[in-house]
């Protein structure tokens, strides 16, 4: 107890020169929050808005607890949204009691599932071996989809339900948008939209887009309203929110009943939890990176874990890390947990006072913004590296391709075992170059490239008597390479060479690492046969 | 500067866009609009039917078959003009769904083929008689999937998911499943006009809203209602010779004469997709039920419940399409056998059939 004192006093003692420029950067986060999870919860995942709502509250404030990352901003996700209402789609109508009783369910299994993540080690480590080309694609493909699947919304049409092929449904959708769609909602979003837009050219702007848009859109719906009439332009909006508290308790869909459901969604909550903790190690990685610090992305796995563990009994959406958040955070200039902290506060008391106002934003409104959003996702300086590798290049386009083919579940798994093959693939074939008798391997001599390097050694044993097998820009050989050059070595027609003794001093003076200081054993004692035989 | 003109440019291409495409939408809205006041081209059996139901622009509307039934004429609501052309467009689906009929299937059948795969699938080849089967007395028939019927029982609960199903959410179904193909949306005028005359049909036939009528739906078969001797692929291919074979063809891909079918697929790539609840190994009381009922056309129930089961069983493992929930691998498998399938059973059955020539020729 005394140390929580000390702390809180510590933490008080620290920030309290600028508490308040860390009170009104958490305003701002707050405004910018709001739509979003209100876009994310009644758009993506179909289920009222308040279930965004405490995702942006509790799941921001269990992480700010939890992650002691300086950058970190939880809440509510575009990718996981849509995952829940993807998965769930098949299986109830939108906004009813059993569908809202499972996507708590899901989002409970999903936290679940994070908590595996943590418990077993390699686990959350395998998460570091999903390449970029592969979150990359995930996240354009994701991208097009959350545009595709707003569509309905956008043209004022009910949602088509049911699990379709997702390009044909975009397709038919935009047909159906432009042959009968509501013309009063297709106004109302191309005003969001451009105003959305607009607003994200100016610098100073930016962080308010979507807030702008979504003002001009609510604005040009009021005055419809008030020329037309709500009962002529049936333009759907938000509704009462005036039901919403400090905590809203909730009860997870779990009885005999509704077990083949939830088995069913299994497959749903493995992509829903997989997808969180990529995004927010992704993120964190590349936002500490930025300001210059490290934080243990099992930490993260953790606050993530318990959060979802915990947020399906506050009727909330599942939380990760939110990259254009943290952009935000990072832009202003305020790295801290407070400042994060007290977003979340802010967010409740604005839900609390302005639930008449949101109450009558429009639907079209939230599909623009969440189309924007889509395409903002699709980026192209993110991109075009990717591009320039031909590895890459596949391995984007197939992940990127399968969130659109398949499902998001097929992409991790499509793109993570096309990203780890093609690595493989690299290392098993090194680049071999053979100049009269002086065979120099780059690259590792192992299991997998011993073939490749039998072959050569051969065909250039054919030729000459013997063979000098050069380890210059070797790094790495495996018990077997190390088999294979005994026997080599054994039928007395190899030599080896290593030419890279200034760089061994170089490692030396510096201290080196483990592995380097093995190695380093190894090539003293290959040189000194050399040097002999030589 | 240069950043000020790439960002203005931007500005004005999205705009140009955008309003192209709200132009675009404004012009089909025209066109859609234009295409509701239009008068419509009946088919000859809908011409027929809504003549003898007495579809009429009025004040009131009352039915000639409740006045032949109960010597009563009933007076209710008429119908505006918008309402009857509605009415006669709905019907025109439900008789002809892909417009083979059609002078312009865009303006007579809205986009229907657009969300059917094949060329086969009309809504009338199972909702026979334009979802309005009789027999010459004009009593209605048991199990024989009345539209009116239906419309009166809207929004049920399904009975498979306990889902509440508008009778809209139920037409969708019809398209993705039965005809193998994609749903429109629920505000389409395609479902919007298939209710209209769904409606009307219940009020010609003076049904009452929420009554549970013989002829909604199918008179299922379980194997319960057989002297459970089992379903029996051999038998079912004997008797699909027997009865099917002379409409369906041998295959039992159908029959097509001049572009009209005569006899829709039962199997192959025009027919119901193995989602679809017509499928016996999905669920297996169905289409026994609707074959018992409905089928052979002008023979109707002298199959036994046993010979329906069994028939339903031998074409339901013919192959067909896999249900779009069923994931790409099955659809491909699905596929494969439907390309190679019919080809090796010719094959097979010519060689069986030289070898037994060649047998009877030894005899002799």
């Amino acid at each position: 107890m005394k140390s929580l004192t000390t702390t809180v006093r510590s933490l008080y003692e620290q920030h309290r020169p600028n508490i308040h420029s860390h009170l009104i950067v958490g305003l701002t986060l707050a405004l910018v929050t709001l739509p979003q999870a209100v876009a994310f919860s009644v758009t993506l995942a179909g289920v009222p808005p308040h279930f965004g709502i405490y995702a942006a509250i509790w799941g921001v404030l269990f992480c700010s607890m939890l992650n002691p990352s300086r950058v970190f901003h939880g809440g509510p996700n575009t990718a996981m949204s849509a995952t829940v209402g993807v998965t769930l789609l098949p299986l109830a109508p939108p906004f009813g009691a059993e569908y809202m009783g499972y996507a708590l369910t899901l989002c409970l299994l999903a936290g679940l599932i994070q908590m595996l993540f943590f418990v077993i080690r390699p686990l959350g480590r395998a998460l570091d071996l999903v390449s970029e080309p592969v979150i990359n694609g995930m996240i354009c493909g994701i991208g097009l989809f959350l545009i595709f699947k707003s569509l309905t919304t956008f043209g004022g049409l009910p949602v088509n339900t049911e699990v379709e092929w997702p390009l044909w449904i975009a397709w038919q959708s935009l047909l159906a948008v432009l042959e009968i769609g509501n013309m009063y909602a297709i106004q109302i979003g191309l005003i969001t939209l451009i105003t959305c837009v607009i607003a994200q050219q100016f610098e100073s702007l930016r962080s308010w887009a979507i807030l702008l848009g979504i003002a001009a859109g609510t604005l040009y719906s009021q005055h419809l309203n008030d020329s037309v009439g709500l009962q002529n332009t049936m333009v759907e909006q938000i509704g009462n929110l005036s039901s919403i508290g400090f905590v809203l308790p909730s009860l997870l869909q779990f009885n005999q009943e509704s077990m083949p459901d939830i088995i069913a969604l299994v497959p749903g909550s493995f992509t829903l939890a997989l997808l969180g903790l990529f995004q927010t190690v992704a993120a964190m990685r590349r936002m500490s990176r930025q300001v210059g610090g490290f934080t243990d992305s099992r930490k993260a796995i953790f606050s993530d874990a318990v959060s979802n563990c915990v947020l399906p009994f506050l009727s909330s959406l599942p939380t990760c890390a939110s990259f254009n958040r943290m952009w935000l955070v990072h832009r202003l200039g305020m790295h801290s947990r407070v400042a994060i902290a007290s977003s979340a506060l802010w967010l409740l008391l604005l839900v609390l006072f302005l639930a008449k106002i949101i109450a009558i934003i429009p639907m079209p409104a939230m599909a623009a913004v969440i189309m924007l959003l889509g395409a903002n996702m699709i980026n192209w300086e993110d991109i075009k590296p990717h591009f320039k590798d031909r590895g890459d290049t596949v391995v984007f386009m197939a992940s990127f391709l399968s969130v659109l083919l398949l499902d998001l579940f097929g992409a991790v798994v499509v793109g993570s075992i096309l990203a780890i093959a093609y690595s493989k693939w690299q290392q098993a074939h090194p680049n071999i170059s053979v100049r009269g008798n002086v065979m120099k391997i780059r690259g590792n001599i192992y299991y997998g490239s011993l073939p490749v390097i039998e072959a050569t050694y051969h065909a250039a044993l054919a030729r000459d008597r013997s063979v000098v097998i050069d380890f210059s820009e070797c790094y790495y050989i495996d018990a077997e390479g190390i088999r294979w050059l005994a026997a080599a070595k054994a039928a007395a027609n190899a030599s080896f060479t290593d030419r890279r003794k200034t760089e061994n001093r170089r490692t030396e003076r510096r201290g080196g690492g483990d592995a380097g200081r093995t190695s380093d054993g190894r090539r003293r004692r290959v040189d000194r046969r050399q040097r002999s035989e030589l | 500067m240069s950043t000020w003109i790439a960002k203005i440019a931007k500005i004005v291409v999205l705009s140009l866009v955008l309003g192209s495409l709200y132009l675009l939408a404004a012009h089909k809205h025209q066109q859609r609009n234009d295409a509701r006041q239009r008068p419509v081209a009946l088919t000859a059996a809908c011409t027929e039917k809504l003549a003898r139901y007495g579809l009429a622009v009025a004040e009131h509307y009352s039915s000639p078959y409740a006045l032949k039934l109960s010597n009563k004429a009933i007076k209710s609501r008429g119908y505006g003009e918008d309402d009857v052309r509605a009415i006669q467009r709905g019907c025109n689906i439900i008789d002809d769904t892909q417009g083979q009929f059609a002078k312009d299937i865009a303006r007579e059948r809205w986009s229907a083929t657009r969300f059917i795969r094949g060329t086969h699938v009309s809504c009338d080849h199972c909702h026979q008689s334009i979802g309005d089967k009789q027999d010459a007395a004009g009593n209605r028939l048991k199990g024989s999937l009345s539209l009116g019927a239906s419309w009166v029982m809207a929004d049920m609960y399904d009975r498979f998911t306990g889902l509440l199903l508008p009778f809209e959410l139920r037409q969708m179904q019809c398209y993705i499943n039965s005809s193998n193909g994609y749903k429109p949306n629920i505000a389409d005028d395609l479902i919007r006009d298939v209710t209209a005359y769904s409606r009307f049909l219940s009020a010609a036939l003076e049904l009452k809203i929420g009554q549970h009528y013989d002829e909604q739906g199918i008179d299922e078969i379980a194997a319960s209602a057989t002297p459970k001797q089992g379903d029996d692929y051999v038998r079912g291919e004997a008797l699909y010779k027997q009865k099917c074979q002379s409409c369906h063809g041998r295959q039992a891909v159908g029959t097509v004469t001049n572009g009209q079918v005569v006899a829709p697929a039962l199997a192959g790539p025009n027919a119901w997709n193995m989602q679809s609840r017509n499928y016996f190994h999905y669920v297996s009381t169905i289409l026994p039920g609707f074959i018992c009922r409905n089928m052979p056309l002008g023979a109707e129930n002298t199959l036994s419940n046993q010979e329906c089961r069994d028939i339903a069983y031998y074409i339901s493992n013919l192959p067909r399409p896999a249900g779009d929930r069923q994931g790409p691998l099955a659809a491909l498998q699905q596929q494969a056998l439907m390309t190679v399938m019919p080809p090796l059973m010719r094959m097979t059955e010519s060689t069986r059939k030289q070898g037994d020539a060649s047998r009877t020729e030894r005899a002799e």
